[in-house]
């Protein structure tokens, strides 16, 4: 996984050099366009992992062997999602390691970036839109591992967590909080908060505290759920 | 016997939405037997195996292992406690070791050293290095103790642990428990519903039926010497022998007198005086099997 992934992530910059005298655009641009693309990608590995972690030790059967060692139920989910947020970490920073380094020996650093709006450090820029990012990708992964715990069903945990990935735009246009007050609580509508960087107001006039808030909450609740489900789940057959 | 049982069963019930499958059982196995668990199927072995090793939870009662409350405790009580559950289900994509070394891993103080001495005792050396897909049943079964034996257990489970095993690898399974509770002096536990198997292998058994413990019964070490017990002569002539030996019945075509190991010489020669042929002379022995039946009928599952 993550050798397919770092090869995207040098390969992208790559592709996009290709286009007509493009090795005239700044680094930045391609960086961000780079990791954008990858990003997906780096997304969708963390929701499988994320989602066969608990899942698959169901669907082999081991989860039986596991549970008998000596450590608590919490522990052993916790070191569980652990490994998967080291997994998303680890993957992040190489995608944008490779990504930055390929950028930087065909882009020139000369040219002012076109994606990077005016007011603000580029480095700086591209590394918040970056946490930004991860943040998204953070909530994907609590909610498919909340999914394969809840339904020990890798397949199903990997679909839904894509779908929500997928149509959480399509969520916040149906659901605008412009024009439902409620729609204000919903986990979707603040899942990108990239939009700050650019702007304080965020949709339906929130600000990045409120929407950091909402993400909290619906955060701790998913982990609430997966850890109560784990912990109280009668292990047959 | 004034040991501390190894394993306390109190009163453990277990209900799921309003099925009770287990009925207030109580049961104490004592440390270095090898306990047998017997039932037909669908009598609460396996609920009551996974309950003992906490992957179901305990609707009434406790279950302590080595004085550890499997509900309360349950890090102190399960590292007492090797077990295989049903199949054992190893990681297929990795080796026989490899998969040893996870679990070890998982467990402290266990050195190198420590794995090759369990894959020596369960007899895996030469494919340990193997993946777990290539391996058959049998195997896997041996990793699997192997498994369970990685931290010195006090108390071993075994859940079924001749399902879909051959003769010769029942046998070999039967040899390294009793080695095990012999030499280590480790306690095993083990569930079946074959009832030949259990008379082979065990110190004790107990019956377990529709959630209920029916019996707990010895079935080695008894004074047998002293008791009476029925004794089967095969002979000739059943009316003349049942007139030469008073108090014995006539059954099946062999005649048959409870007695006491002392008095079967003398029945004979009595008999052999009376010029009765005398073929054979049999101890009736009631197999487990029988006993089984009797006490479990044929009543149906609830």
């Amino acid at each position: 996984m993550l050798s397919i992934l770092a090869l995207l992530s040098i390969g992208v910059p790559i592709l996009l050099s290709l286009e007509n005298n493009a090795t005239k655009q700044s680094v930045w641009d391609s960086f961000m366009m780079s990791t954008s693309f990858v990003f997906f990608l780096n997304t969708i590995f963390a929701v499988v992992i994320a989602a066969e972690s608990v899942a698959g030790e169901f669907s082999w059967g081991t989860i039986k062997l596991l549970l008998i060692r000596p450590w608590s139920r919490s522990k052993i989910l916790a070191s569980k999602y652990i490994a998967t947020l080291l997994f998303s970490i680890l993957s992040t920073v190489l995608l944008a390691a490779l990504s930055f380094f390929t950028s930087l020996l065909i882009y020139s650093t000369d040219t002012i970036p076109s994606m990077v709006p005016p007011g603000i450090g580029a480095g700086k820029y591209v590394f918040l839109s970056l946490v930004c990012s991860y943040v998204d990708l953070f909530i994907t992964v609590a909610i498919a591992f909340m999914l394969s715990t809840v339904f020990r069903s890798g397949g199903l945990s990997i679909g839904l967590s894509l779908f929500i990935m997928f149509t959480k735009g399509i969520f916040t246009m149906i659901f605008n909080p412009e024009k439902y007050t409620w729609a204000n609580y919903l986990l979707f509508n603040h899942m990108d908060l990239s939009r700050y960087l650019v702007t304080n107001q965020g949709p339906g006039g929130a600000t990045i505290g409120f929407s950091i808030s909402i993400l909290a909450v619906y955060y701790l609740i998913l982990m609430a759920v997966t850890w109560v489900v784990f912990k109280k789940r009668d292990v047959a057959a | 016997m004034q040991q501390e049982p190894v394993v306390r069963i109190e009163g453990v019930s277990k209900k799921i939405s309003s099925k009770t499958l287990i009925h207030n059982l109580t049961l104490h196995i004592p440390a270095g037997q090898v306990f047998g668990f017997l039932g037909p199927n669908g009598a609460g072995k396996t609920t009551t195996i996974r309950m003992m090793v906490g992957l179901m939870s305990i609707t009434e009662g406790d279950i302590f292992v080595g004085g550890h409350s499997v509900k309360n405790e349950f890090e102190q009580a399960i590292a007492q406690v090797g077990a295989i559950v049903e199949n054992p289900e190893m990681y297929k994509f990795m080796s026989g070791y490899q998969n040893l070394l996870h679990y070890a891993r998982m467990m402290p103080n266990i050195s190198k050293e420590r794995i090759h001495e369990v894959v020596e005792l369960v007899g895996l050396q030469k494919r340990i290095h193997d993946k777990v897909r290539t391996y058959s049943l049998g195997m896997r079964q041996r990793l699997g103790v192997a498994q369970a034996l990685l931290h010195r257990p006090k108390l071993l489970v075994l859940d079924e642990p001749t399902n879909g095993l051959d003769p010769q690898g029942i046998r070999e399974l039967r040899d390294y428990l009793r080695h095990l509770s012999r030499i280590e002096g480790i306690t095993v536990f083990v569930s079946s519903h074959l009832l030949s198997e259990m008379e082979l292998m065990c110190d004790t058994v107990a019956v377990i039926q529709n959630g209920k413990l029916v019996d707990v019964r010895q079935l080695k070490g008894q004074g047998e010497e002293s008791l009476a017990v029925p004794i089967a002569f095969d002979v000739d002539d059943l009316a003349q022998a049942a007139r030469i030996v008073p108090g014995g019945k006539v059954e099946d075509n062999v005649f048959i007198v409870q007695t006491v190991r002392e008095e079967i010489a003398e029945i004979n020669a009595r008999l052999v005086q009376a010029g009765v042929k005398v073929f054979g002379i049999n101890k009736v022995t009631r197999s487990l099997e029988d006993q089984f039946l009797e006490m479990t009928g044929s009543e149906s599952i609830e």
